[in-house]
């Protein structure tokens, strides 16, 4: 399942790069893009733990970017 | 400005007077403590300091705890404690400040861009004025279904794709075509969501709910056209994520290893590599390459050309092969008078007769006969109409036989005929049994497709070649005239695949393969092919599925202005990198030797990452494209 989220308050490209690679590797997510110019992530992950791997990824982006927040 | 930059203007400003105040006061000791005499300037200097850097410092230490410690606060961060441990007071609040202005200049610039490309994109309407039992209602463009009736008002964006059922008016396509001329339109015609009313009032009966119409196609191909990234780009983020380790270790190195050996001056090295530090943060290069791309995606969608993904504005940039098809493409698709050639009468006269014979007829040639001739067909005089499957008709028109079909008809009058050479679908005209001449039918060439191919020569494209499932006359006719380097006729849609696997083997090493369709039947082709472009695709769902790149109007011209705005694109790509890296290589030198001093190197970070951003938004001016 592909889902597109908006990002509030990304700052820096840089990070936006580390996110991105930060939620490639939580178990479970096929591929995941943050464009900054846009301000959006897309997450490709696996239908059944989308929830939890949303809630990771909201993790990863506040160790990342405190100040970033995924939108719902 | 939003209300963050302006609560950091301020503080720059708050900050930087308090630094000049605090410049300029003289030395005084404050107190001496065991014999040592303490200044109180250095302290004084450290008020600027807070204040100007108190988010980064607060920053860089919330971050070491999350485990990011080579982010920029962190950095910058070191940078300037350091400079205070080393005793350059003033430097420490400078660097500080400038690099403050340098982040609000860079976010003003990014959101400024950022903003300017995403208006060209904005086509999204934002209600509908929906009506119902004679009201009329304001309403979400998403509630309305299908069936039911909306107005438009003069000025208005039209929300969802439908037709009019009352009333006229000029409507601008600009948005989605880049087309700036209008287009009238009338009670029976088809509407596009996305185009703007000009004139008149208009009630139309939507065709389709607001998920499935053009205007969110296009929105939904747009916003994820971000998501696809060119080779430039990937290549900087891998490239980032070395860089900064690597200039970490070596501001470390510079620190420490030559005090070390040679035992020269500790805090002279140590600010060196302070230097390093400054410029360890790759920004500017992970902003300016996609900040290039989505300006080049931005500029094009101005002109009506649908892109993507930064990738195919990179593979199109390279393009030295052009494979077009014929019918849709380079030709209108649509059958109409190219010649008429009469014998005895005039040209007027013979259209006429054609005109009136086939008065009744639904046959596509006869319709076209019809279009041509611009007078008004009183079909009263038209009597004893007899229509020969597959040969043509016979009328008697104000009491004169005539007969217009094909060379069978003729026959079988018993009229003599003669053979035109133009190529073409030849109508001969028989009146009383009289030979008048023949009009000849023909797919028409688009007027800009011959200047296509010549400019396409002129921007780089090598070779160009047709493939058409045409007859070959008709298909080496049309090649001829418009200049092509290679036709091939007769071809299935499966050989059309078949001939672009060959052509892809036999491109230029290093360059890239675009095959141009009108997206009907060519889904296959468009995807086998390196960049694959739909034209004329305006609501239609497969081309916009199965193209890389969009062209909303018909104008083959606009293949040109793509390749265009994609070598244009590519080079300030190019330009940012090379000025990113090179400003970054001379600072690191310079900094190693001792000759730059902080100043320089916060520009290498962010002033560069500023220019970089300003250079990426020239794409935008797509004047010089057209």
């Amino acid at each position: 399942m592909v889902k597109t989220f908006k990002l509030c308050d990304l700052d820096c490209a840089n990070c936006g790069l580390k996110m991105e690679n930060a939620i490639k590797k939580i178990k479970g997510v096929n591929d995941a893009k943050v464009s900054f110019m846009t301000q959006k992530l897309t997450i490709d992950a696996d239908e059944e733990n989308f929830d939890e791997i949303l809630k990771q990824s909201q993790k990863v982006c506040k160790r990342i970017e405190p100040d970033c927040k995924i939108i719902f | 400005m939003s209300r963050k930059q302006k609560k950091n203007l301020i503080r720059i400003i708050i900050s930087a007077l308090l630094l000049g105040v605090v410049y300029l006061v003289p030395d005084l000791y404050l107190f001496s403590l065991l014999g040592i005499q303490i200044s109180l300037k250095p302290l004084l200097f450290l008020i600027p300091y807070a204040l100007s850097g108190w988010d980064v410092l607060w920053k860089a230490l919330r971050n070491i705890f999350h485990g990011q410690i080579f982010d920029e606060n962190f950095l910058m961060s070191v940078a300037t404690v350091g400079a205070l441990c080393v005793g350059e007071y003033p430097e420490a609040v400078f660097v500080m400040l400038f690099y403050q202005v340098g982040e609000l200049f860079q976010s003003c610039a990014v959101g400024k861009s950022r903003k300017s490309i995403a208006s060209l994109m904005d086509i999204r309407p934002d209600y509908a004025n929906l009506e119902e039992n004679g009201e009329i209602s304001r309403v979400s463009p998403e509630e309305v279904a299908v069936g039911e009736i909306i107005v438009v008002k003069p000025g208005e964006k039209i929300p969802l794709d439908g037709v009019v059922t009352q009333g006229s008016s000029m409507v601008n396509t600009s948005a989605l075509t880049g087309e700036s001329v209008p287009v009238s339109i009338k009670t029976g015609d088809k509407v596009v969501s996305g185009s703007v009313n000009e004139s008149g009032v208009l009630r139309v009966k939507v065709l389709t709910p607001f998920g499935q119409s053009t205007v969110s196609k296009i929105l939904e191909l747009v916003e994820n056209s971000a998501s696809k990234k060119a080779k430039a780009e990937n290549f900087i983020t891998k490239f980032a994520k070395y860089y900064t380790p690597c200039v970490v270790i070596c501001a470390l190195l510079l620190a420490v290893i030559p005090p070390l050996i040679s035992g020269g001056n500790w805090s002279e090295w140590i600010s060196r590599g302070l230097i390093f530090l400054v410029i360890s943060c790759p920004c500017a290069l992970v902003i300016s390459v996609p900040m290039s791309f989505f300006g080049g995606i931005g500029g094009a969608s101005k002109c009506g050309i649908l892109v993507k993904g930064g990738n195919y504005l990179e593979a199109l940039a390279k393009a030295k092969t052009v494979v077009f098809d014929k019918t849709g493409t380079l030709t209108r698709g649509v059958f109409s008078v190219t010649a008429l050639h009469p014998d005895q009468c005039s040209e007027q006269q013979l259209l006429e007769y054609g005109a009136f014979a086939e008065a009744y007829s639904t046959h596509p040639i006869a319709q076209s006969v019809r279009n041509a001739y611009k007078g008004k067909i009183d079909p009263s005089g038209v009597k004893n109409v007899c229509e020969i499957a597959g040969k043509g008709v016979t009328a008697e028109v104000d009491g004169r036989k005539i007969a217009a079909g094909n060379s069978g008809l003729m026959d079988m009058q018993g009229v003599s005929w003669r053979p035109c050479h133009k190529t073409g679908t030849t109508v001969h005209i028989s009146v009383d049994g009289v030979y008048a001449g023949h009009i000849i039918i023909s797919d028409e060439i688009k007027s800009g497709a011959k200047q296509a191919i010549t400019s396409l020569k002129n921007v780089g494209v090598e070779k160009t070649v047709m493939l058409t499932g045409d007859s070959e006359t008709v298909g080496k006719a049309v090649g001829k005239e418009l200049g092509i380097d290679e036709i091939r006729t007769q071809l299935l849609p499966a050989d059309k695949v078949a001939c672009v696997e060959t052509l892809l083997k036999q491109k230029p090493e290093n360059s890239t393969l675009v095959f141009v369709g009108d997206g009907i039947n060519d889904a296959p082709v468009l995807t086998r092919a390196d960049v694959g472009i739909a034209m004329g695709a305006m609501g239609s769902d497969a081309a916009i599925e199965a193209a890389d790149i969009v062209l909303m109007d018909d104008n083959p011209l606009k293949i040109t202005t793509a390749v265009k705005i994609a070598k244009h694109t590519v080079k300030i790509v190019r330009e940012n990198v090379i000025f990113a890296l090179g400003v970054k290589a001379l600072i690191l030198a310079l900094g190693a030797l001792g000759l730059a001093n902080m100043w320089l190197a916060v520009f290498a970070d962010v002033g560069v990452s500023v220019l970089a951003i300003i250079n990426a938004m020239r794409v935008l001016s797509t004047k010089k494209y057209i």
